[in-house]
C-alpha cells in the first residue's frame, strides 16, 4: 500500500507540547510551495509503475492553505504519480482556521478524510496547549466537515494533561464522541525536548501526571472507546469498523512512502534485492527551498535499513498496531527461541493473544508496549 | 658486601613513608627532582596512587657516598602497608637487615605500624626509628618520641627528627642506615639460596622475580631451580633494579635483584620460595615459606554471559601479577559461569575487582563477599564451605564453625565507647585495653572475621572520627550459630543473594536486604514477592507491583527510525540486567549487601 505524504509547515501559533517541524512565519508559503512543486516533479520517476493508496497533509497547518494553494499542490501530485481513485487522501485540520467554503472546497478537490485536531473541551486546557481555537469552534468544525459532506472524520485528543482528572478526561472524550467522529486519536500528553512544555516543566512551572495517573486514563479511555464501538487498532487510534486510517497503517505495516516537506520521512525499498532505505528533508522551510531552487536535494539523513533493523521496526510496529506475524518473521529473519517464549508468556499473563501466529498486544498489553517491544526485538 | 645495606619502611598509611623514599632516591641521585612524574615513585600503579597505599612490593637501588667517603649500594625494599599482606610483608622483612620506622609527629602509633614493626623485630631487623612531618604546627613529638621508646625500648637521641616535605634530617636517616643498620652476611662462595619477596609479569619475558641473594652467587647461564616447585629454568638475565632493570650478569650474596628465567607461569616463583642451583641445590630452602591462603571469597562474574572467556584469561593475566590471588570456575544460577575468588582480605577484593576493571576493561558483578565455613555433617564428614550456595542443607549441618580473628584497634580515649558498642555489635569477644599514652587506648577483640569483612572499617573510621586505627591477625576456627539465609525473587532463590548470617541477625538482616532489594529491582511486568528465607522458613518479604505502563502515545509520524533508536536504547538498558526465571535484577542489587548498614 504505496503511500504520500506531504508536510505543511506553518502554524499560525505553535502550541506549547508540539515537536512537529513548524514555523509561524506564513509568509514563506508561496517559496515553500514553488519548492514542494519541484520536489514532487524531481520524485516523479521513482513513483513510476507504482498506484498510490493514500495521500497524507500534515503539519504544521495543512488547513493554513487556500484552496487555490491545495489545489496547485494537487496538481503536482497528479501529474507526478499515479494515484488510486478510491484512495484515502487525508487533511489535518485545525478548526482556528476553517470556513464552510473552504472544507467543501477542499473536498472538491479530493480531501475525503479530514483529521480534525480537537485536542480538549476544556477552555483552561486548551489556553493551556495554545491552540488557536475554543470549545465551540472544535465542536463547530466537525459539524462544518460533515456539512461540506464529509464521510470519513477523525479527531485528535490528548488526556494526561499535568492535573487532568479522570472527569476532566471523561467529558472531554464524551463530548467528542457526541459529534459522533469515525476514528479519534487520543494521545497521551508527551512531553518532548526543546518544547516550550519541557522548560515549563523544567522551570518546575508544571509538573507532568504521574505515571500511575497516566496509567489510569489511558485504561479508562480504552474502556470507554470500546463501549462506544470504536476498534482499538493501534496504541493510541481508535476507529469505527471501517474507518481505520490506511495512511498510519501503511507507516505501521512497513509499505513504501514518499515524503514532501521540510521535516518529511520517507522509507521505499528499491527493489532488486537492494536494501531499503530511510530518508528525511531537511527540518527548515528557508534551506529547504534554498536546496530545490538551486537544482539540488533537501535531504539530510539517509540510512540503509540493515535486515537486523528491518525485523525489530516490524517487532516494534506490529506491537504498537494490529500484531506482529511471528511466523513471517521467524521464516525471514530468523527469531531467537527465547522470543517465542516470552510471547508465549505474554499470553498467559493476558498482555497479548496469539492468532495463526500472529501475536497482537490486548488493552493491558498496549499499557505496556514499549516494554514488550524492547524485550522482543533482535 | 660490607657496603651493602638492605633496609625497608615500615610506617601506617599516610604517615609519610612514599615521600621519605623520594627524598632518598633524590638526595642518593638515583632520580633528579625533573623525572619525578608524581611525588611517589615507588607506588607506580595507578590505583596505588589514588589510595595513597603500597600494594605491591617494589625494590630499588641507590649508591650513596657516605660521610665516612665510602660508598655504599643500598637497597630499598618496598612493603605493602596493609594488613591484607602481611604474609608478603614478612617475606620482603626477611630480605632485609633493618628497618626505618617513620611515625607522623601528629597522628602517633598506629595499630598496623605496631603489627608490622613487631614483624620486623621478629625478623631481627635493626630499626631505625624516624618521626615524620615535624614541621607541622600539630605535630607532639615529645609525645610520640614517648610512644616510640615504650615499644621499642630506645633511647631518645635514637629517635630522627624529620620532615621529607620540608626535606629535613634525610641525610641523617641515610648515615643511620649505613652506621646501625648491619652489613648482610652470607658466602658467595656456598651452594646458591635466593629469597624471592615479589614477581611482577613481563608479558615478553614471563615472570620476573625479584629475589634477595642470601648465600652463593647467580649468575646468567646457571641452570636454577624454584625449591618448593622443584621446576628447573635457565637464568636468561640477571641484574639490580634501579629505576629500570640493570643487566649486571651477576649477583652475589647480600644483594637484592631480579632474575628473569623463561618462567610462564607465576605459581612457579611463590614469594617465600627459595631459589637455588639445579646441578648442586641447597641443603634446605630458606625458613618462613608458607602457601598464602585466601581469607575472603567473592564471586567474580562477567555482566554479559559472552564475556566469561574474555574474563578468564584477564583474571588469568591479573593473577600473573598477583600470586595472592586463587579462583575457580563456578556458576551461579542466577549469573551463569564465573570464578569464585579467594582474596588476602576485603581490601585486596577491592583491588582485584578495581584492577580487573580497569586495567583490564572486564564488566563485573562481585556477589557479596564471604569466609570459609567449616561445617561438620550430622554424618560426621568436615566440609569447607567458601560459597552460601554450597552450603549443605539445614536437616545435614551438625556444627558450623568459622574464622575468629584477634582483632586490635588503637583509638583516642574518648572513642573508646563507640569502639566497643561496634565490636559488640559485630559479635566481638573483648580482650583487654592497655594505653599508649594517656590519650590512646589499644583495644584487644577477639572477633568473627565475617563481621570485619563489609564495612567495619569505614564504621570503624566513621565512629571515631577517622582516628581509629587496627589490624587484626587469624585466631582459629570457632563454632557459632550460623544459618544459610536465602532470597527468593517470586518463589526461586537467587543463590548470589544467598549468605550465611548468625541466627540472631538473620531477622534484621533479612528484612533489611528485602527492603534494598525492593528499591533497586526496578518495576517488572508482574508484580515481584521479595522474600528472605532460613530453609524453608520464610522470615522477611517485600513485594513489588507490576509496572502499569511503558508506552509513548505516538510514533513520530513517519520517522520510525527516531523512535527504533528509543526503543534499542531501553533494550541495551536490558541487556546490562541479569534475569533470574523472568525477573530482571540490574547490577547494583548484588552489591546492595555491601552497603546494608546505610540504611
Amino acid at each position: 500500500m504505496p503511500s504520500l505524504y506531504v508536510h505543511i509547515p506553518f502554524c499560525q501559533r505553535k502550541c506549547v507540547y508540539c515537536d512537529f517541524y513548524s514555523i509561524e512565519t506564513v509568509s514563506l508559503m508561496d517559496s515553500f510551495l514553488d519548492a514542494l512543486e519541484t520536489e514532487i516533479a524531481l520524485a516523479a520517476p521513482a513513483g513510476e509503475g507504482v498506484s498510490f493508496d493514500t495521500l497524507f497533509f500534515g503539519g504544521g497547518t495543512p488547513s493554513l492553505l487556500a484552496p487555490r494553494e491545495l489545489e496547485r499542490i494537487m496538481r503536482s501530485f497528479r501529474s507526478a504519480f499515479v494515484i488510486r481513485e478510491d484512495a484515502e487522501i487525508t487533511l489535518e485540520t485545525n478548526p482556528g482556521t476553517v470556513s464552510p467554503g473552504k472544507l467543501r472546497d477542499y473536498l472538491s478537490l479530493g480531501v475525503n478524510r479530514l483529521s480534525i485536531g480537537i485536542q480538549s473541551f476544556d477552555e483552561n486546557e486548551l489556553r493551556f496547549l495554545g491552540r488557536i481555537h475554543d470549545a465551540g469552534e472544535a465542536a463547530r468544525c466537525v459539524g462544518l466537515a460533515r456539512d461540506a459532506g464529509c464521510r470519513n472524520v477523525s479527531v485528535d485528543l490528548m488526556y494526561s494533561l499535568p492535573g487532568q482528572t479522570e472527569g476532566e478526561w471523561e467529558r472531554t472524550l464524551s463530548k467528542a464522541l457526541a459529534l459522533r467522529p469515525d476514528h479519534v486519536s487520543a494521545y497521551s500528553l508527551i512531553v518532548e525536548d526543546d518544547t516550550p512544555l519541557a522548560r515549563m516543566v523544567s522551570a518546575k512551572l508544571v509538573s507532568p501526571n504521574p505515571v500511575e495517573a497516566e496509567a489510569s486514563l489511558y485504561e479508562r479511555t480504552m474502556e470507554l472507546m470500546e463501549e462506544a464501538g470504536f476498534e482499538h487498532y493501534e496504541v493510541s487510534s481508535y476507529a469505527r469498523p471501517g474507518f481505520r486510517s490506511l495512511h498510519n497503517s501503511a507507516y505501521w505495516s512497513h509499505a513504501d512512502y514518499l515524503g514532501f516537506g521540510p521535516s518529511a520521512h520517507s522509507f521505499w525499498r528499491p527493489g532488486n534485492g537492494e536494501p531499503p532505505l530511510r530518508w528525511a528533508n531537511v527540518p527548515a522551510v528557508s534551506r529547504y527551498c534554498d536546496s530545490l531552487r538551486k537544482g539540488g536535494s533537501p535531504v539530510t539523513m539517509r540510512e540503509e535499513v540493515t535486515p537486523a533493523q528491518m525485523c525489530n521496526e516490524r517487532i516494534f510496529l506490529g506491537l504498537r498496531s494490529s500484531g506482529v506475524d511471528l511466523r513471517g518473521l521467524g521464516d525471514e529473519f530468523g527469531l531467537p527461541a527465547d522470543r517465542l517464549a516470552l510471547a508465549g508468556a505474554l499470553v498467559d499473563d493476558g498482555a497479548a493473544v496469539l492468532e495463526g501466529g500472529t501475536l497482537r498486544l490486548t488493552a493491558r498489553g498496549y499499557m505496556l508496549c514499549d516494554e514488550i517491544a524492547a524485550r522482543m526485538m533482535v | 658486601m660490607s657496603a651493602i645495606r638492605n633496609f625497608c619502611i615500615i610506617a601506617h598509611i599516610d604517615h609519610g613513608k612514599s615521600t621519605i623514599a623520594d627524598r632518598l632516591l633524590e638526595r642518593t641521585g638515583t632520580i633528579t627532582p625533573r623525572e619525578m612524574k608524581f611525588n611517589q615513585v615507588l607506588d607506580d600503579m595507578d590505583l596505588e596512587q589514588e589510595r595513597g597505599i603500597t600494594i605491591k612490593l617494589h625494590a630499588i637501588q641507590m649508591h650513596y657516598t657516605a660521610a665516612d667517603g665510602d660508598t655504599y649500594t643500598l637497597n630499598l625494599i618496598d612493603t605493602p602497608g596493609h594488613v591484607d599482606f602481611s604474609y608478603e610483608v614478612s617475606r620482603s622483612l626477611a630480605a632485609c637487615e633493618g628497618a626505618i620506622l617513620i611515625v607522623d609527629a601528629s597522628q602517633g602509633v598506629e595499630a598496623q605500624t605496631i603489627s608490622n614493626l613487631y614483624l620486623a623485630i621478629d625478623a631481627g631487623l635493626e630499626i631505625i626509628p624516624v618521626i615524620n612531618k615535624i614541621d607541622l604546627p600539630s605535630a607532639t613529638i615529645d609525645t610520640v618520641k614517648g610512644q616510640i621508646r615504650d615499644l621499642i625500648g630506645c633511647r631518645d637521641d635514637e629517635i630522627i627528627l624529620a620532615s621529607a616535605k620540608a626535606n629535613i634530617g634525610i641525610d641523617d636517616i641515610l648515615e643511620a642506615v649505613i652506621r646501625r643498620i648491619p652489613p648482610p652476611a652470607g658466602d658467595p662462595a656456598l651452594p646458591l639460596r635466593a629469597l624471592i619477596f615479589d614477581s611482577v609479569f613481563d608479558p615478553f619475558r614471563g615472570s620476573v622475580v625479584y629475589i634477595r641473594v642470601v648465600e652463593g652467587t647467580l649468575r646468567e647461564g646457571d641452570r636454577i631451580m624454584f625449591f618448593h616447585t622443584g621446576k628447573p629454568f635457565d637464568a636468561e638475565e640477571v641484574g639490580v633494579l634501579e629505576m629500570k632493570r640493570l643487566r649486571t650478569g651477576e649477583l652475589a650474596a647480600g644483594n637484592v635483584g631480579y632474575l628473569i628465567a623463561g618462567v610462564r607461569d607465576v605459581h612457579d616463583t611463590k614469594v617465600g620460595d627459595t631459589v637455588t642451583a639445579a646441578a648442586h641445590p641447597a641443603q634446605s630452602a630458606l625458613p618462613g615459606y608458607k602457601e598464602v591462603k585466601p581469607m575472603v571469597f567473592s564471586g567474580v562474574y562477567p555482566t554479559n554471559a559472552e564475556d566469561f572467556e574474555d574474563l578468564r584469561s584477564s583474571i588469568a593475566k591479573l593473577q600473573l601479577n598477583d600470586s595472592s590471588l586463587v579462583y575457580q570456575p563456578e556458576t551461579s544460577t542466577a549469573l551463569g559461569f564465573g570464578f569464585r575468588c579467594g582474596f588476602l582480605g576485603l581490601l585486596h577484593m577491592e583491588i582485584v575487582q578495581e584492577r580487573l576493571e580497569r586495567e583490564y576493561n572486564q564488566n563485573i558483578i562481585n556477589t557479596v563477599p564471604n569466609v570459609e565455613y567449616r561445617v561438620t555433617k550430622t554424618g560426621g564428614d568436615v566440609v569447607l564451605v567458601d560459597n552460601p550456595s554450597t552450603m549443605p542443607p539445614l536437616g545435614e549441618v551438625a556444627m558450623v564453625e568459622e574464622p575468629f580473628v584477634k582483632a586490635q584497634i588503637i583509638v583516642p580515649v574518648e572513642y573508646v565507647g563507640n569502639i566497643m558498642k561496634l565490636c559488640m555489635d559485630r559479635r566481638g569477644v573483648y580482650r583487654n585495653t592497655t594505653y599508649l599514652d594517656p590519650t590512646r587506648a589499644d583495644i584487644t577483640y577477639e572477633m568473627p572475621l565475617s563481621e570485619i569483612i563489609f564495612d567495619f572499617y569505614d564504621k570503624l573510621k566513621s565512629t571515631s572520627r577517622g582516628y581509629a586505627s587496627f589490624d587484626y591477625d587469624l585466631l582459629d576456627f570457632r563454632e557459632s550459630d550460623l544459618v544459610k539465609l536465602d532470597i527468593l525473587l517470586n518463589g526461586e532463590s537467587v543463590d548470589a543473594f544467598s549468605c550465611i548470617v548468625h541466627r540472631d541477625k538473620a531477622h534484621d538482616w533479612g528484612k533489611k536486604l528485602c527492603g534494598k532489594l525492593r528499591k533497586l529491582i526496578p518495576r517488572q511486568m508482574f508484580d515481584v514477592a521479595i522474600q528472605a528465607a532460613i530453609g524453608s522458613k520464610v522470615i522477611a518479604r517485600e513485594s513489588i507491583s507490576a509496572m502499569r505502563k511503558n508506552v509513548l502515545a505516538k510514533c513520530y509520524g513517519g520517522d520510525i527510525s527516531r523512535k527504533r533508536k528509543l526503543l534499542e536504547k531501553q533494550k541495551e538498558g536490558k541487556k546490562r540486567m541479569k534475569q533470574v526465571g523472568r525477573v530482571e535484577i540490574p547490577q547494583e542489587a548484588f552489591l546492595a549487601v555491601l552497603s546494608m548498614e546505610d540504611e
